[in-house]
């Protein structure tokens, strides 16, 4: 008898503070989402990096706190990986009372789901932001049937950045590498791996970042206007392919299994240099024992394809609002911050390394200070000049599957498969997941 | 001779085990230790970083209010789970008809079901019911799972029935000849069930993250999932997250170890 | 029976029934309908003809591809973990053992870190520039690019899932162990067998409704392998190490979603679980 009172008072002592937690937690369960809470000054958000997007919005709050004192946001950190399947999730159940007033989405998932999703979003064209203000390229991903839906955040803009320290000892300078082929390249980075032991880049095995740059940079995409694929048969896609398998045979490039593997090489010093967004910045200046030896230029551009330019872009985020949202408030606060307020960008851009997308930032004198870490240069003056030349990418509604397929075709070429074959049964295999 | 050369194998084998079982665990809490930098070096010496990088996590994370989520969720699907399950299994052998065998047979078929597919319409479920962000949205589906029915069901075979015979002379209910002479009988084999309720719940990824939408309510491996998620990720820092998650469900398991072994054993007599 | 006991019975087993019905049955119910519509997003319509969508499951070369790697790990990877779990478990066993705890305690300890943390454990580890490549470069082996090729990424997620459900497994067969008369090992010891001839001749047939348990647990948690795929190698390289759940989840959240293709697929892995199940036990009775 005493050994069941033993029991059931440790039950009931260890059920007391979950039952307590429970309830605290469900009280409010029906309303997780947005801007029914019945708090009209309050905002919930959506955004994954507490160091770059969620740094970004945190200053925009205090923005927009000097003139609406009373104003709110509810940020709830949430990886891209998880915040698609939630989007997905509530679309296909229809819960869109659980959706927040804003969430943040890649660009290059934002047509797939303003397409399959209309109802998750409200479309902007009322919203009174200026939609001009922004790189066409760039406002071009959220916008579906001539209606905007995103406000750019962060500016995916390629750059290429370079050890200067490593090129020096093999004699070079970054002004060698500005405004180059990728034959040019081949050439001067298999010097410096000759004379040095250091490759210049490095990325992830099986992903295709640095084909879909090389592919931008030209203009080109993997579907036509009619969003029909392209991968068969393109031109620009095999020269990318060719000169891509030719920087791993030669050992210029370093392919590694993972991201966190990629940010090592160049900051434990064992690659010289890196190709990707302007994002990529804060990740090379953690290594602060490199200091002053990094330098920012563009990229290599493609041989032998008409349109190639030496610019591109990678990645890229815009801010939608969701159609649960204080649709007046949110609106807005989007207008008076991301595209509207030079202050916001000039604070988070030296903290975050966030470049704005919204052109009258480029003109404030934080853009002009130059950068220690990079030796003194002005880089972000520099990639706002670089986001202006950026070519349009189409990325259409089967984005995801086509580079997914184009990751694969890479991956059988490098292991020796014929890229024709490969890239024909890519395109296959994109047309099967159409049908 | 020969008989210490096969007890030296022995022994060399769960040696090497042993350390391939535990290596991961102490490159774990190694890394904790040490910097980002470190890390990605595998460096496998402690470090002086510990600190920080638990100063750090606590700044970018709320670990707190994770914890608190993961034990609740935790805690109450294995006090729940027990009760449901128990009675079941005790149920199926205890009153056993050719009815109830065939139910049992129907319900190891759920085991077979892959998660993915049943996610939509259990999330429109709970959506309906306004339970989104709830706790009880991530216990109530893995309150009744047939493996723990099974479990049960088998260790009752061993529960002597004449007890049963005996207590109804007496003149006790059913109900109570359940909680009052299964129950502390038993005891195995519910640290089994427990402990194995425990570990899949503490653990459980999939489901949390698409039903707990707010942060306040995030789970351990969730706040895990979102510190590899930036463009910039602190491994130190990572893993001694790692270890925080990990740490509760070792200790259960260190602690409940041998009722832990025994309540299988009962199971599978 | 008496009649009011029954009633009884069925009354204690309702509320766990009913819980199985509701998150797992209705659900699957639901997910069949789904399965017979095609369509993108929430704009299904009932497919023409109405297995449509598994009809499409014959010609998708990643859904043959990730059925591949499935029984891959199924075949290779499962009857190792039960022959390692069986071993160990008997040399745990063995009375004269020293430091009994410390030996069950340090091999079941993996089963009890998440999915979670344990790839992204195993990732760091298998890095390029990581622990193991170190480890092997100072006896002179050439770094290997573990998960960037397709049979080391296999290898990789293989050695993870032995890492830990191996000391899982192990608690059972520990259990069907102390349930075996040792007698019989002695008997066979006397008549002259060594330790290797016992173990398979008379250890191993007495645990057979073991391995069939731990054999169907593990074909189950085979064919629905998600989390190993998705957080350790992401199923690459070129879906090389892609799960049939992964993919499932690829089709449903990732891509542009076509729940009803999804819920075939799923409906496939059900039917597979099932059979392979069937025939396990058919086996596991046969030789009685």
């Amino acid at each position: 008898m005493k050994r069941i009172t033993k029991i059931a008072v440790s039950a009931v002592a260890l059920a007391m503070p979950v039952a307590l937690v429970l309830s605290g937690c469900s009280s409010d369960g029906g309303n997780g989402g947005g801007g029914d809470n019945g708090d009209d000054n309050t905002l919930t958000v959506w955004a994954w990096d507490p160091n770059f997007n969620i740094y970004a919005m945190k200053e925009a709050e205090k923005i927009y706190q000097k003139d609406h004192p009373d104003f709110k946001l509810d940020i709830v950190e949430t990886p891209w990986d998880d915040l698609q399947t939630k989007l997905t999730t509530l679309a296909q159940s229809q819960s869109f009372g659980e959706l927040p007033d804003i969430f943040l989405t890649q660009n290059n998932a934002f047509q797939k789901n303003v397409i399959n999703y209309p109802d998750l979003f409200s479309g902007l064209g009322d919203s009174g932001i200026d939609f001009s203000e922004f790189p066409k390229a760039v406002a071009d991903y959220s916008t579906v049937d001539g209606v905007n839906y995103g406000v750019p955040f962060d500016s995916g803009t390629a750059i290429g950045a370079y050890r200067t320290d490593v090129l020096a000892e093999a004699g070079y300078t970054v002004a060698d590498f500005t405004d180059i082929t990728w034959d040019d390249f081949l050439t001067k980075a298999k010097d410096v791996l000759a004379k040095t032991g250091k490759p210049l880049l490095s990325g992830q095995a099986g992903s295709s970042d640095m084909i879909m740059m090389m592919l931008q940079s030209a203009g080109a995409s993997l579907f036509d206007n009619d969003g029909n694929p392209t991968i068969a048969d393109n031109a620009a896609l095999e020269q990318a392919i060719s000169t891509y398998t030719e920087l791993v045979k030669s050992g210029v490039f370093v392919e590694v299994n993972s991201w966190d593997e990629y940010i090592g090489t160049f900051v434990n010093g064992s690659v010289a240099g890196t190709i990707n967004g302007v994002w990529i910045v804060g990740s090379i200046q953690s290594a602060a024992d490199q200091s002053g030896n990094w330098a920012v230029t563009n990229l290599p551009k493609l041989d032998g394809v008409p349109g190639a330019t030496n610019y591109s872009a990678n990645g890229g985020s815009s801010w939608a609002v969701s159609s649960n949202a204080n649709v007046e408030l949110a609106e807005d606060f989007l207008k008076s911050t991301f595209a509207g307020s030079t202050e916001l960008y000039d604070t988070i851009l030296p903290k975050a390394g966030a470049v704005a997308n919204w052109i009258p930032a480029g003109g404030s004198s934080v853009y002009a200070q130059p950068s220690d870490f990079f030796g003194g240069q002005a880089i972000f003056a520099d990639v706002v000049k670089f986001g202006a030349s950026v070519p349009s990418n189409n990325t259409g509604v089967y984005y995801y599957e086509a580079r997914d397929a184009v990751s694969a075709a890479i991956t059988k070429i490098i292991g020796g498969a014929d890229p024709k074959d490969a890239l024909a049964e890519a395109q296959s295999t994109v047309e099967f997941a159409m049908g | 001779m020969i008989r210490k050369l096969r007890g030296a194998g022995g022994y060399a084998f769960l040696t090497i085990w042993t350390l391939f079982s535990l290596f991961p665990l102490y490159f774990m809490a190694v890394s904790a230790t040490n910097t980002s930098q470190a890390v990605l070096s595998s460096r496998l010496l402690p470090g002086l970083e510990l600190f920080n990088n638990a100063a750090k996590l606590f700044a970018a994370q709320n670990v707190g209010a994770a914890m608190l989520s993961s034990f609740a969720i935790a805690v109450g699907t294995t006090i729940l789970a027990l009760i449901v399950t128990s009675i079941a299994g005790y149920a199926f052998e205890v009153y056993h008809s050719r009815g109830k065998d065939v139910l049992m047979g129907v319900l190891l078929l759920a085991m077979m079901i892959p998660f993915a597919a049943t996610m939509i319409p259990l999330f429109q479920m709970f959506a309906k019911i306004g339970m989104v962000n709830s706790l009880f949205a991530v216990i109530i589906p893995a309150i009744s799972t047939p493996l723990l029915i099974l479990l049960f069901r088998q260790s009752t075979r061993s529960f002597p029935s004449e007890l049963v015979e005996a207590a109804r002379m007496d003149g006790l209910g059913e109900l109570a000849i359940f909680a009052r002479i299964y129950v502390p009988t038993m005891r195995a084999t519910f640290a089994a069930a427990g402990v194995i309720t425990f570990l899949t719940a503490w653990n459980n990824f999939l489901w949390p993250r698409v039903i707990l939408i707010k942060n306040d309510v995030q789970t351990m491996p969730m706040l895990i999932s979102n510190l590899s998620a930036g463009y910039v990720t602190d491994y130190g820092v990572l893993m001694l997250a790692v270890l925080f998650a990990s740490l509760p469900t070792m200790i259960v398991f260190f602690v409940l170890q041998r009722q832990f072994a025994n309540g299988i054993t009962g199971a599978i007599k | 029976m008496d009649r009011r006991l029954n009633l009884t019975g069925w009354g204690f087993l309702l509320p766990a029934a009913l819980l199985i019905v509701i998150v797992s049955f209705v659900p699957m119910i639901q997910a069949f309908i789904l399965s017979l519509q095609t369509g993108r997003g929430t704009r299904l319509t009932f497919a023409d003809p109405l297995w449509y969508n598994y009809q499409r499951l014959l010609g998708d070369e990643i859904f043959k591809q990730t059925l591949l790697n499935t029984f891959i790990y199924l075949i290779i990877q499962v009857p190792i973990m039960l022959v390692l779990a069986m071993i160990l478990a008997s040399l745990l066993n063995n009375p004269r053992l020293k430091w009994k705890g410390f030996w069950r305690t340090a091999i079941f300890l993996p089963a009890a870190v998440s999915l979670v943390s344990y790839s992204l454990v195993f990732r760091t580890m298998f890095a390029n520039d990581g622990f193991v490549n170190d480890a092997i470069g100072i006896f002179g082996v050439e770094p290997v690019n573990w998960l960037g090729e397709p049979n080391t990424a296999r290898f990789v997620l293989i050695l993870g899932l032995l890492w830990r459900w191996t000391g899982y497994n192990m608690i059972f067969f520990l259990a069907g162990l102390q349930n075996i008369d040792s007698s019989t090992i002695e008997a066979a010891r006397i008549d002259g067998a060594n330790a290797w001839q016992t173990f398979w001749r008379v250890t191993v047939p007495q645990l057979r409704p073991i391995i069939v348990l731990t054999a169907i647990m593990s074909t189950n948690g085979t064919l629905q392998l998600f989390d190993e795929s998705w957080n350790l190698t992401k199923g690459g390289p070129a879906y090389a190490s892609m799960t049939m759940s992964h993919y499932l989840y690829e089709i449903s959240f990732q891509r542009n979603p076509n729940f009803g293709y999804g819920a075939a697929l799923s409906y496939v892995i059900l039917i597979l679980v099932a059979i392979l199940a069937f025939i396990q036990l058919k086996v596991g009775d046969k030789r009685d």
